[in-house]
């Protein structure tokens, strides 16, 4: 049998399709599509408009020149991005291991499938309208050409290097400390770092041989790659899981708290130690910063019913987003759950209270945003209030809604996080977040601000009293 | 101890299971055998509350299991992986099922040392997380957590499968000292018949459902069992 490329792309077609949910990924595709089709044109207008502001802006100089003096930011920010966020396509290697298909086949599969990463295509989306009006304009075609071409053959070094640098974080601070030491020297010091890289690009422009020289470094480093990951193939190596540290072992303040804290230690240890609580808890962070945006326009300091929203958001961020999912983070062993020697009633406390200490820890450290004046801030006490109270129970009481299970230790990549969005979900974000609006608007509306955020305590107490009586 | 009245399971229409009347005493070793589909998962997440009975009761101890949770203290189960929580070192789940089950650190620790045979050297002071243990390791950790806080009942799924030999054989001896020492009373699934018809006192086969065979067990028991499922 003869492993292809074809049949790489069909493994990878079928893994979509027959992915639970894979309407709901279909729909968010096209989104990304849209969004892809949107920066598509976005880029193809900076290419062409770049040679007219570049030729604007210094009449003397060639637009490809100057480019060439910056150009090696751009590859060095594209070497960082990669490092981020590009993750070598190896997944779904480890089946095809002992198939009777020959290594090398398997590698090409991975190293072309790599290709077709988003990050390749910003230098062509990028390039190529600018290079189309420059041969237009200037005249120089076959010069310009091999230029674009070699811009290229950087490119896809970079996404091989990205193989080869294999998540070390020492190259990724080397490259940063060389851009940003270059920067230094070249302007504050007179060392002419960055100007005799971007003669070397210019060189490639005048002398279009010297793409030769690109082309053979570009083949190198593919070669090199290639050995690489046939020496990775093994399960002990490249694709062996990476031994963890075990981190937050001593939380032993919370034995104090009796029954409800072995939940919440678990609970603590559940978020910091799995990929996928983490993500939720750093988009937590996001969210304080959110207020931020809303607070330093003038336009909403007048509408205090739109910072209520901003409010909530801040201070119940964590209640939100991990609150959603509240028992199907327990997903992977919740039947041992319940058949421990352990009440309902105080499992589902416990989270509760898990969710009521995030909003009361929101609200210290939102005391930063008191340099937005008194009355932002007694705003935001009393969403605060609202969501230690009510906020907490609703977005408790809409995970009870949320069937699908959750694995805690994948990533959930971005624009991919649609296991737990359903249209239930959609419909608790009225109580969550429309509610208090309300519950502020009315009062605020026939009887003034202090009414407002009175109607947002009492609800918040109101929903307090409530869980306590149950 | 057990007891089932009448009790069945369907999905869409076909039944699962269908027990008209099963009755387990205080210190019995049950020992639950048949062929995949035959039933024994379903018995002991019904037994456990974790799915719904279509008809029929179950209790432990006299408490309807689908309508209080009071039984959860006289009770523990080990059924797969799903029953660990991979996220912790296995002290830390130690603890965790103690402190369930009232247990001090102290107390599980103490508690813990006389399974040091048992685990071998592999288990405890392994500075990992339960998820990177190899299946073997992890189910011996499910077995042992099984038996924090001596329950009365103890519920076992297919103990016996993934375990090395020399632990297979460590583990027939600690249900039978168990049993002996504290009166536990074992519920014990296996496709291994050797190994069930050792350790248990009474065998019931169940087939597509329903009971075909409830036998205490003789010398001919083995002989007896083989010759059915080689039909």
């Amino acid at each position: 049998m003869a492993y292809t490329f074809r049949e790489s792309l069909g493994l990878s077609k079928k893994k979509f399709f027959r992915a639970p949910q894979w309407e709901l990924k279909l729909a968010v595709r096209i989104l990304i599509g849209f969004l892809a089709l949107y920066f598509l044109v976005a880029f193809l207008f900076l290419g062409i408009g770049l040679f007219f502001i570049l030729r604007k802006e210094f009449p003397e100089q060639d637009p490809v020149s100057i480019i060439n003096q910056w150009i090696i930011f751009y590859f060095g920010a594209d070497i960082l991005a990669r490092y981020f966020l590009q993750n070598p396509p190896v997944t779904d290697v480890k089946t095809l291991l002992i198939q009777p298909i020959p290594k090398k086949r398997i590698i090409r599969g991975v190293l072309l499938r790599s290709l077709s990463s988003i990050f390749n295509w910003f230098s062509v989306l990028l390039l190529l309208p600018f290079c189309i009006v420059v041969s237009i304009e200037n005249g120089a075609t076959f010069s310009i050409w091999s230029w674009f071409f070699a811009m290229l053959l950087i490119t896809g070094t970079n996404n091989f290097l990205v193989f080869l640098i294999n998540k070390n974080k020492n190259v990724a601070i080397g490259v940063l400390l060389f851009l940003a030491g270059g920067y230094v020297l070249e302007n504050y010091m007179n060392v002419p770092v960055i100007s005799s890289i971007g003669i070397g690009f210019e060189a490639l422009y005048i002398e279009p041989l010297w793409t030769t020289v690109i082309l053979v470094f570009f083949l190198v480093v593919l070669q090199l790659t290639a050995t690489f990951l046939k020496k990775e193939l093994y399960l002990d190596k490249g694709l062996s899981k990476k031994k963890e540290k075990i981190i937050g072992s001593n939380l032993y303040f919370l034995d104090r708290w009796g029954p409800l804290g072995i939940l919440l230690k678990n609970d603590i240890r559940l978020i910091i130690r799995n990929i996928r609580a983490r993500q939720v808890v750093l988009t937590t962070g996001l969210f304080l910063f959110y207020g931020l945006f809303f607070f330093t326009q003038e336009l909403y300091l007048e509408r205090p019913a739109i910072l209520v929203f901003a409010g909530i958001f801040i201070t119940g961020g964590f209640t939100i987003t991990f609150g959603q999912f509240i028992p199907a983070w327990d997903s992977e062993y919740y039947s041992m759950l319940m058949s421990q020697n352990l009440n309902y009633k105080r499992y589902l406390k416990s989270k509760l209270y898990l969710l009521m200490f995030s909003v009361v820890i929101s609200m210290v450290l939102c005391h930063a945003l008191l340099y937005f004046g008194k009355k932002v801030m007694v705003l935001i006490i009393g969403c605060g209030i609202f969501n230690f109270g009510l906020g907490a129970l609703i977005s408790l009481f809409s995970g009870a809604y949320n069937a699908t299970p959750l694995k805690l230790n994948v990533k959930a990549k971005a624009f991919e996080n649609t296991k737990g969005f359903n249209l239930t979900q959609f419909i608790f974000s009225i109580p969550k977040l429309v509610l208090p609006v309300l519950v502020f608007y009315i009062p605020y509306f026939f009887l003034g601000f202090n009414a407002g955020i009175v109607g947002l305590i009492t609800s918040g107490l109101g929903g307090f009293f409530l869980e306590i009586k149950f | 101890m057990i007891k089932a009245y009448s009790l069945s399971k369907e999905y869409r229409g076909e039944k699962v299971l269908n027990l008209s009347e099963l009755e387990i005493p205080k210190g019995e070793l049950f020992g639950l055998i048949g062929n995949n589909g035959a039933g024994k998962t379903t018995f002991f997440s019904l037994l456990l509350d974790l799915i719904e009975a279509t008809s029929g009761t179950i209790e432990i101890n006299n408490i309807m299991v689908h309508q209080s949770e009071a039984w959860k203290p006289f009770i523990s189960a080990f059924i797969d992986e799903s029953y660990l929580i991979g996220y912790l070192t296995v002290e830390e789940y130690f603890y965790f099922l103690g402190s369930l089950r009232k247990k001090t650190q102290v107390e599980v620790d103490s508690w813990v040392k006389a399974y040091e045979p048992f685990f071998k050297g592999e288990i405890l002071n392994q500075k990992k997380y339960l998820r990177d243990f190899s299946k073997g390791n992890q189910k011996k950790v499910g077995i042992v957590g099984a038996l924090i806080g001596q329950p009365e009942v103890i519920v076992l799924d297919e103990p016996f499968a993934n375990l090395d030999p020399t632990t297979q054989i460590r583990l027939k001896s600690l249900i039978k000292e168990e049993a002996m020492n504290n009166g536990t009373t074992f519920l014990i699934s296996s496709h291994d018949l050797t190994h069930v018809t050792e350790v248990c006192d009474r065998i019931v086969l169940l087939e597509k459902g329903t009971v075909l065979k409830d036998i205490k067990k003789t010398s001919s028991t083995l002989k007896e069992l083989e010759q059915y499922f080689s039909n």
